[in-house]
């Protein structure tokens, strides 16, 4: 959690960001035709057993994909949640691939940028210790 | 990973100063990382300055925001509509952040708050230490992985040289062990000790220009381009 987290949310700035690139990313999120060919590009997915939850179409339905469906309507709560999708899963090394063209990595960072608007970023752990990006 | 350290208050007020409207943009990237140009140093930076312009009873307003690399075009996307309606763009980037940026926005002054100090290696949390000069010509394999441009105080490809003294500290300054010292023990336990008689060429430093790299299979795709 951000060292100037909020307890509430401003709608207003998280659909500001979201208005600014609806276009590009609506497209992109009904464009996926969950081929799962980005899995197979990303290290995370491969090093960690194939887990699911490091599939980027995975990330970015759950996170950016979450944000448009709910119309930017979006609990601290969810934000957290969603912090741990685009931080801790996905370091933004570029390196997955769309065959259709879905700027993956675009739609991450943008997710972030949502959730640094309302204070929700990486930041220390209890013990004082840097929250892993990994 | 790019250490930096954030610059002097009083510098960075200098560097703003006839600037009325300034965009303070934080990195997510390496001085995110190091702490010293993330979103939250963005905001206590800002917070800062507003608390002593207060004190004079000056007042600019400030805007922060952070994206997530400020070496890489992909991520400027929600800032390029942004920067027109600032008189200057304060970067907490490393050097070559405030660089790309400073190449993205030409019509706007561009400046740094931080001063990109080396590359380096977490020893805990805040503390870093210098591991690497990128000087482009690694002898690690043949020095125990002990750097002796780095941790040399005269960066000597063949050492070492009369100056280490009989505890194994460094003449410059003897709280440092002599990093030719610390390689001859290092081959020694590796048995390779035959190493550190081989005679390295000296580097050229002097009139070194911008690098470039493209790695290998990338080479024909840019070719084209040019």
């Amino acid at each position: 959690m951000g060292a100037e987290q909020k307890n509430t949310v401003d709608q207003n700035r998280i659909n500001r960001i979201l208005e600014r690139q609806e276009t590009r990313m609506k497209m992109y999120l009904s464009h996926c035709v969950h081929c799962s060919l980005c899995a197979e590009s990303c290290f995370l997915y491969m090093s960690n057993n194939r887990d699911p939850k490091y599939m980027p179409s995975y990330k970015v339905i759950n996170s950016l994909g979450k944000m448009y469906r709910k119309k930017g309507k979006i609990r601290m709560e969810l934000l957290e949640d969603m912090k741990e999708i685009v931080w801790k899963s996905c370091v933004l090394c570029q390196r997955c691939y769309c065959p259709v063209g879905v700027d993956i990595p675009a739609m991450i960072s943008l997710a972030r940028s949502v959730c640094r608007s309302q204070g929700v970023f990486p930041g220390f752990d209890e013990a004082g210790n840097m929250e892993s990006w990994l | 990973m790019i250490i930096a350290e954030r610059k002097p208050l009083e510098e960075i007020l200098g560097l703003i100063d006839g600037f009325d409207r300034i965009l303070a943009i934080g990195c997510g990237g390496c001085t995110s990382i190091c702490l010293a140009g993330g979103q939250r140093e963005v905001m206590e930076l800002s917070g800062e300055i507003r608390s002593k312009l207060a004190e004079s009873g000056k007042k600019k307003d400030i805007f922060e925001y952070t994206i997530e690399r400020q070496c890489n075009a992909n991520f400027f996307v929600e800032m390029d509509h942004m920067v027109k309606d600032y008189d200057a763009v304060l970067s907490m980037a490393c050097g070559a952040g405030v660089q790309f940026v400073a190449d993205r926005y030409p019509y706007v002054p561009i400046l740094p708050a931080l001063n990109t100090t080396f590359v380096g290696v977490d020893k805990d949390v805040g503390w870093y230490e210098e591991s690497c000069r990128t000087c482009g010509d690694c002898v690690l394999g043949e020095t125990g992985g002990i750097c002796p441009v780095t941790r040399c105080a005269k960066s000597l490809f063949n050492g070492p040289c009369g100056g280490t003294r009989s505890d194994g500290t460094c003449e410059v300054d003897p709280n440092i062990p002599c990093a030719w010292y610390e390689i001859f023990k290092r081959l020694k336990g590796q048995n390779r000790l035959e190493l550190i008689t081989k005679v390295r060429p000296a580097r050229e430093w002097r009139n070194q220009t911008r690098r470039t790299v493209v790695q290998e299979p990338y080479r024909d795709r840019y070719e084209k381009v040019k």
